[in-house]
């Protein structure tokens, strides 16, 4: 017998739900009479339903790791002509346990303001750049490291402490 | 304790009201010279603390005999240079610099690098932020660095100072926040606190403070000389 909306409508919802319980449609049992009726569809195939784009064929008797290798054998891999990715820096606690760090930080201040930020292998001059909005670094502040000043093309590593230093201020 | 208070603006007379409040109820013998050769004027009223209209260092000098009586003031109605400054500051003195310039910051930082033994503590404001700085010198030797030597804004100064300036330039001053003013005032006490009570001043010998982002923070200025 084919499954359509209009038959599964006309059923009680304690019928819909005995369906769902015998097909074991996970997470379905205490929905809404539309969204029980659906799901059943989707599990069944249901004509009024738009096919995956991908079906998967399950074989019984085969492992993941077994049905993956044979997709894989069908499918050769496509050649990847780009790739596109997002990277994201986290700021860690400096006071936080070893084991709870996830980057080496450095910490960077100018004025008033200061943070730990993961910079360590960037050039002081990129940090500058990086940074000028958040810490409102001067363009032509100095940067200093453990008090000394470099140049802007040294590159920071674990343990150096950062400052650009900010011009005093005039008025009082 | 010798203490000289240079400049009498936002900052300095904000300055040398709390300053000589404390001294005034304190076991310190102290003397207080106030110098600054500008005149106090009512456009001035919305930062600076003066009682009546005149010079700043006589008024102010005035205002302060009479609430603090435990405490020695005197006044110089003039403005620092490189012709009266060995005279205003000595060996053995604590010098506060709330003047409004860089020109005058060089000539008092020169000056006090030749001395033997000499504590400083320099404040300067843009609207919002600003920083404070302690210059610490004993026995010829520099405790902590100098103003100018990690700001290159003190070394080479590309202002004026106020006896270089007409009448109209003095006249037009670029706006200022109480709020600021009073926040280096602040931080100059501070100072000054940790110096008299004798603390390790090297760590905390500059201070900034930013009052939109609420935040402080002391530096260490180790001398390279």
């Amino acid at each position: 017998m084919t499954e359509t909306y209009e038959t599964l409508n006309d059923m009680t919802v304690a019928q819909l739900r005995d369906i769902v319980r015998a097909r074991k449609i996970v997470g379905y049992a205490r929905k809404t009479k539309d969204l029980t009726i659906k799901a059943i569809l989707a599990a069944g195939d249901g004509p009024s339903m738009t096919k995956p784009a991908v079906s998967c064929v399950t074989k019984p008797g085969l492992t993941h790791t077994q049905k993956l290798a044979e997709t894989a054998a069908a499918k050769p891999p496509t050649p990847v002509t780009a790739a596109q990715f997002k990277m994201s820096s986290v700021l860690t606690k400096p006071s936080a346990k070893v084991g709870d760090k996830t980057t080496t930080t450095i910490q960077v201040s100018c004025g008033a303001n200061s943070a730990d930020f993961p910079v360590e292998g960037k050039t002081v001059g990129a940090v500058q750049e990086f940074l000028k909005e958040v810490l409102n670094i001067d363009r032509l502040a100095e940067g200093q490291v453990a008090g000394a000043s470099v140049e802007t093309s040294y590159v920071l590593k674990a343990g150096d402490v950062l400052e650009f230093i900010k011009p005093a201020g005039s008025k009082g | 304790m010798k203490i000289v208070i240079i400049g009498l603006g936002g900052v300095g007379s904000i300055l040398c009201d709390n300053l000589s409040r404390y001294l005034n109820y304190s076991d310190i013998d102290a003397s207080v010279s106030l110098i600054d050769g500008d005149f106090y004027e009512s456009r001035n009223g919305e930062r600076q603390t003066f009682t009546r209209l005149g010079d700043k260092a006589s008024v102010k000098c005035t205002e302060l005999i009479h609430k603090f009586p435990k405490v020695s003031f005197q006044d110089f109605n003039e403005f620092v240079n490189e012709d009266n400054i060995s005279s205003l500051i000595t060996e053995n003195s604590i010098v506060f610099i709330c003047v409004d310039n860089h020109v005058s910051r060089k000539v008092i930082s020169d000056h006090c690098q030749t001395l033997n033994n000499i504590t400083v503590i320099s404040g300067g404001n843009e609207y919002t932020d600003g920083n404070a700085q302690l210059y610490k010198r004993e026995d010829g030797k520099n405790v902590t660095a100098s103003l100018s030597e990690y700001h290159p804004e003190i070394e080479y100064p590309e202002d004026q100072s106020p006896e270089d300036m007409s009448c109209e330039e003095l006249s037009h001053s670029e706006p200022q926040l109480l709020f600021t003013n009073l926040t280096v005032a602040t931080i100059m006490c501070w100072m000054f606190y940790a110096v008299h009570k004798e603390k390790d001043v090297t760590k905390h010998a500059e201070v900034y403070f930013d009052i939109t982002s609420m935040a402080t923070l002391a530096k260490t200025r180790n001398s390279k000389n």
